[in-house]
């Protein structure tokens, strides 16, 4: 190792353990001189660097880091309580507007929508029978009244009709049961006189203030469904 | 959470005279020093928990640091190159020969450029090795012990030529 070689080493690092470097100055008493007179340098620059620690810094660093993890406790509680509400009026507004927007944009679509929907729940043979009277009891809410009875009424009742309060009537058909709807007017849904799909189809009859929808299979005739209705059926003003 | 704050507080007492010093190294002021520490062991509380190995809490929150000093710089641009003498150290109290040489040598190490001046005091102040300064500096390891050389040969030459200087002191 040459001296300028050992010079480096040692000005780079004077606590240098490197073989070279120790070997080095066994052999030579000047470099280890020189290896001495550079870690006195290092203890004065030590000394030096020794600059005095501000009183109390600690304790006040302990006490700055407690304060700020209790403002950033507060400020979490604050946050959890707006995020707990937000979440509220999103849930809230999800629920009005899967309540009352339509999926449908005509009757049809809806009606077929939901004569499927409640497919399972009637039967053609079903036993139970719906009187007129308390049919034109529930027509009353529409200022409307049937004269006669159309067919055997199995099912009287209200239900909702994509949002609004309307009246599901089912009557006995020849082969599978026949649905009647009458729905207030709605600018939702566009009026949609004649509709089907695959099983069932279904006609609509407009009057002043509510739609009259009938549903049945391709077996029914609906033309004599909607002549029956129309002939007894009577709108009070 | 209690396991949290007695790990910062041990931190905080372990550390906290290293990273001033070092801090003021880097800044040479006092209260700029002492900000930069609350900031940096502020930064350390909030990441405590990605402090895995407690042998590298040292360089981890000088680490921080320098990020936090760097940080100063992008905030307000003043001309860093400026370093003023009244701002080293309060002459006041210098009294023994001792202090009195501490205090010339620390006006030399202040003046020494900061890429030289700071892989010095990582090694003498922070113990660290060659590879760590490289490391935490981002340099390789042959720059590291270049500057390592050339701020104790700076150093080394100042002290030799140091009676003259030291004249103005005395007298």
């Amino acid at each position: 190792m040459d001296d300028l070689q050992f010079r480096r080493a040692i000005y780079a690092d004077p606590n240098n353990q490197d073989a070279d470097t120790i070997a080095a100055q066994q052999n030579d008493a000047s470099k280890r001189q020189f290896a001495q007179d550079i870690c006195q340098l290092d203890e004065k620059i030590m000394r030096a660097l020794q600059v005095p620690v501000p009183e109390g810094l600690s304790e006040k660093l302990i006490l700055r880091q407690t304060l700020a993890s209790h403002q950033v406790q507060k400020r979490k509680t604050r946050v959890h309580l707006a995020l707990a509400a937000s979440v509220a009026i999103v849930g809230g507004l999800m629920l009005n507007f899967m309540q009352f927007s339509s999926a449908y944009t005509n009757l049809g679509d809806y009606a077929l929508a939901h004569v499927y929907h409640e497919q399972g729940s009637f039967a053609n043979n079903a036993t139970n029978q719906v009187s007129l009277t308390s049919l034109n009891q529930k027509m009353a809410t529409f200022d409307g009244n049937f004269s006669r009875t159309l067919g055997k009424l199995i099912f009287a009742d209200y239900c909702r009709f994509d949002g609004m309060k309307s009246l599901h009537l089912v009557y006995q058909g020849k082969t599978s049961p026949v649905t009647v709807f009458i729905v207030p007017k709605n600018e939702q849904l566009s009026f949609s006189a004649d509709f089907n799909d695959k099983k069932l189809f279904g006609s609509s009859l407009e009057f002043n203030h509510s739609n009259i929808i009938v549903v049945a299979d391709k077996n029914e005739s609906l033309g004599q469904w909607q002549q029956n209705i129309s002939e007894t059926v009577s709108w009070s003003i | 959470m209690m396991t949290k704050q007695v790990r910062y507080e041990a931190l905080v007492k372990a550390l906290h005279g290293d990273l001033y010093r070092y801090a003021y190294w880097l800044c040479h002021e006092k209260q700029v020093a002492e900000d930069l520490v609350q900031e940096t062991f502020l930064r350390a509380w909030r990441a405590l928990d990605s402090l895995k190995d407690e042998k590298a809490a040292k360089s981890w929150l000088i680490t921080i640091l320098r990020r936090e000093n760097a940080r100063r710089f992008e905030r307000k641009r003043f001309d860093m190159s400026e370093y003023e003498e009244a701002n080293i150290t309060d002459t006041k109290s210098v009294t023994t020969e001792q202090e009195l040489e501490n205090h010339w040598l620390r006006e030399k190490i202040a003046q020494l450029p900061p890429e030289y001046s700071e892989p010095l005091i990582l090694q003498v102040l922070g113990g660290f090795s060659g590879e760590d300064i490289a490391t935490m500096l981002d340099l390789n390891k042959n720059t590291v012990m270049t500057r390592l050389f050339r701020a104790r040969n700076q150093l080394k030459e100042a002290l030799e030529a140091e009676p003259v200087k030291r004249g103005i002191y005395n007298g």
